[in-house]
């Protein structure tokens, strides 16, 4: 672990793991959320059928992903919208801003979209001097305080009503207390104004569907229902995966995604878009763009073994199951997409080199992949990618080296043993003398917080010869 | 305006082609099962009124156009006073003959709901009885007219009450709900948000107050 990002993962990981009034906020948060989860799971007659439903239309949809978003492009077209195909974060950046250029665009309303995180619009198009709301009331939240967000789902998660209420003091000064109630009306007041005179409405899509030809987006807030009603333009950014063959296939998305991500039977505002206003219809934009996003996703469908993170309909609930993720927070991952989704689809998006220490946030447990709606194989993923990256020669030198020696002893019995035995002597004499959990001591990252266990006198294999009188 | 010019489409479509050449394996399910995934439905109108119940929209049942017009006008009286937002449909129309009289009105066919709309009475496209939900499209005046105000009145005929969510989706898109509209839209209660310590609050941006008319007769 060399890269700044994997030295950074741990100066953070460490710092967070302290922080005991960190871990109670999140674990508070966590124990909400998987309360509300058992309840929505108990509300299916048969979830596991779900689950497996939901991962074969998705399989159907990311295996034949050419046929069904030349489908959808077609009928968004026939509907007078306009798709933009983007090779990477700059052509869709560029898109967008310059659809903003060309029709005077001051301000923009955003509902929550992770692929427009990904691709840093909203800084790209503030350089412009174009001001840029998120309306999510946590994206606002973490907008304000300038931060990523920290969970998928739930981008301030990581926040007391507390530090909310000193927060919005300080931008937008008129809050007396701390009630949640009267946080979230601020909120609304302030965003209010920003809705009813932004010219662009910015959104992602929860799925494209094929045979009908919309977009699908999932909120609780109505936010991004204000998005794609009332300003002039709206502009989708989305990913290429996210296209589902049929209409029908939402009536089990939709329960699973909101059970998954909070717990919900469904989430409140299921929304359809599929074009421009249409001639006799009272509101809606006159513009309507679909931007559709590969950046890493088509060399990531190259690769069958790992193809089903494609899958991901972003629900959180991988993020939630972790152990790591509940310890560290989402800011310490440093990326866009965090926990276990993030680990095995960041090197994919943004480099092997680079972020192949995320796949050793994980001790292998598989909860992620026993929580995936779309059952997505994530903790044999985290494995892959570090073989991966050891096939791909990303590892230290001094590591490789260090495995060679560790094969080389393990392939024969009588080294093995002899290994053994010199290791425990030194060990114990290193202890006796006070050496435990110092520089000195080969066990340190173990023992630098935690007592070392006793070093037994003989092996295990000299146990069983002793009882069984044989190896 | 001219065709959106894609100079990326052509070698994404390539890329994605090639890749799709190898089949990734499908998983197995885990047990052999009749796919049922939801409890099924058996009274739609008693599920509908207890899903209502628990994600707090309010729903009324009426026998007739009189009793419908008297509830909604119920509903308006409780209401601060201000602007409504109606759809511009006949029996709306009729409806808001007897109360027109005490509030502002603002009728579909002139445009979308103001910021001052107190609040938006729509009809709807389908009631889904499984999630206790309202299934509204651009037809039912427009895409604000479910979201913009604080409260959102919706008269529905027990007709369009369908069993589940796969029956609501299947008519959508066979009647040709789904391309008549640029806008369709599943509503499961009033607007909320839990991104406070996951603590639920009632009204975030959209309306606080969610009324449902389920009228068994007439038109």
């Amino acid at each position: 672990m060399t890269t700044p990002a994997a030295q950074e993962f741990l100066r953070r990981a460490a710092e967070k793991s302290a922080d005991l009034t960190h871990r109670q906020i999140i674990r508070r948060g966590i124990e909400h959320y998987d309360a509300a989860f058992h309840r929505g799971q108990a509300r299916f007659l048969n979830w596991e059928a779900a689950r497996q439903q939901c991962h074969e239309i998705k399989w159907e949809g990311v295996n034949h992903l050419d046929r069904y978003l030349l489908e959808f492009e077609k009928r968004v077209k026939e509907r007078g919208g306009h798709v933009f195909w983007a090779a990477d974060a700059e052509e869709a950046r560029n898109y967008v801003a310059s659809l903003a250029a060309r029709h005077g665009v001051r301000r923009v309303v955003k509902s929550k979209s992770m692929v427009t995180e990904e691709i840093h619009l909203s800084p790209a198009l503030e350089k412009m001097g174009i001001e840029v709301f998120e309306t999510d009331l946590g994206e606002f939240i973490v907008q304000l305080r300038n931060e990523p967000p920290y969970h998928i789902v739930t981008p301030a998660m990581h926040l007391t009503r507390v530090q909310i209420a000193a927060l919005f003091r300080e931008k937008l000064g008129d809050v007396a207390g701390d009630d949640p109630p009267e946080l979230v009306a601020t909120a609304r007041r302030a965003l209010r104004r920003a809705f009813f005179s932004a010219e662009m409405g910015i959104t992602g899509a929860n799925f494209l569907v094929a045979d009908a030809g919309l977009i699908a987006i999932t909120t609780n807030e109505g936010n991004a229902r204000l998005c794609v009603s009332l300003p002039r333009i709206h502009v989708a950014v989305t990913g290429i995966e996210k296209v589902i063959p049929r209409l029908q296939d939402l009536a089990v998305l939709w329960p699973t995604l909101a059970t998954s991500g909070t717990g919900q039977a469904i989430t409140t505002y299921n929304t359809l878009v599929g074009g421009p206003r249409r001639p006799g219809e009272p509101d809606g934009p006159e513009e309507f763009h679909v931007v559709l996003l590969d950046n890493g996703r088509s060399e990531l469908l190259a690769d069958v073994e790992q193809r089903d993170v494609l899958y991901c309909i972003r629900c959180g609930a991988c993020l939630n199951a972790c152990p790591v993720f509940r310890n560290v927070g989402g800011h310490t991952y440093g990326t866009t997409y965090q926990g276990p989704i993030g680990s095995v689809l960041t090197p994919h998006l943004r480099g092997l080199a680079e972020f192949e220490h995320l796949s050793y946030a994980s001790s292998l447990c598989g909860a992620c992949t026993s929580v995936c709606p779309v059952k997505i194989e994530l903790h044999h993923h985290l494995l892959h990618t570090r073989r991966n990256a050891v096939r791909a020669g990303t590892r230290p030198f001094g590591e490789r080296l260090a495995f060679r020696a560790w094969r080389w002893a393990m392939l024969g019995a009588g080294r093995f043993e002899l290994f053994g035995r010199v290791a425990r002597a030194l060990l114990r004499a290193a202890y006796a003398l006070g050496l435990e959990g110092s520089v000195l001591d080969p066990m340190r990252p173990w023992t630098r917080n935690r007592a070392a266990p006793p070093i037994p006198r003989a092996s295990f294999r000299e146990l069983w010869r002793k009882a069984n009188g044989r190896n | 305006m001219g065709a959106t010019e894609n100079p990326s489409r052509e070698r994404i479509l390539e890329r994605i082609r090639a890749a799709v050449q190898s089949p990734a394996p499908r998983q197995p399910a885990a047990a052999p099962d009749g796919r049922a995934i939801f409890s099924p439905v058996g009274d739609a109108l008693e599920r509908f009124q207890s899903e209502c119940a628990a994600n707090l929209t309010e729903c009324l049942v009426t026998s007739d156009n009189t009793a419908s017009a008297a509830t909604i006008e119920g509903v308006l009286a409780s209401l601060p006073p201000g602007e409504l937002f109606v759809q511009d449909a006949p029996e709306l129309r009729r409806m808001a003959r007897a109360w027109q009289a005490g509030r502002g009105m603002r009728w579909s066919s002139e445009g979308g709901p103001g910021e001052a709309s107190q609040a938006t009475l729509t009809l709807a496209e389908v009631l889904v009885a499984a999630t206790g939900s309202i299934l509204v499209s651009a037809s039912c005046g427009g895409r604000g007219a479910s979201v913009v105000a604080p409260c959102h009145i919706v008269l529905a005929r027990l007709e369009q009450l369908v069993p589940d969510l796969e029956t609501a989706m299947a008519r959508v898109y066979e009647r040709g709900t789904a391309f008549r509209n640029s806008f369709m839209g599943l509503i499961t209660g009033s607007s909320r948000t839990a991104d406070i310590e996951k603590l639920l609050v009632i009204g975030a941006h959209g309306p606080r107050r969610l009324v449902v008319v389920v009228q068994r007769a007439d038109e």
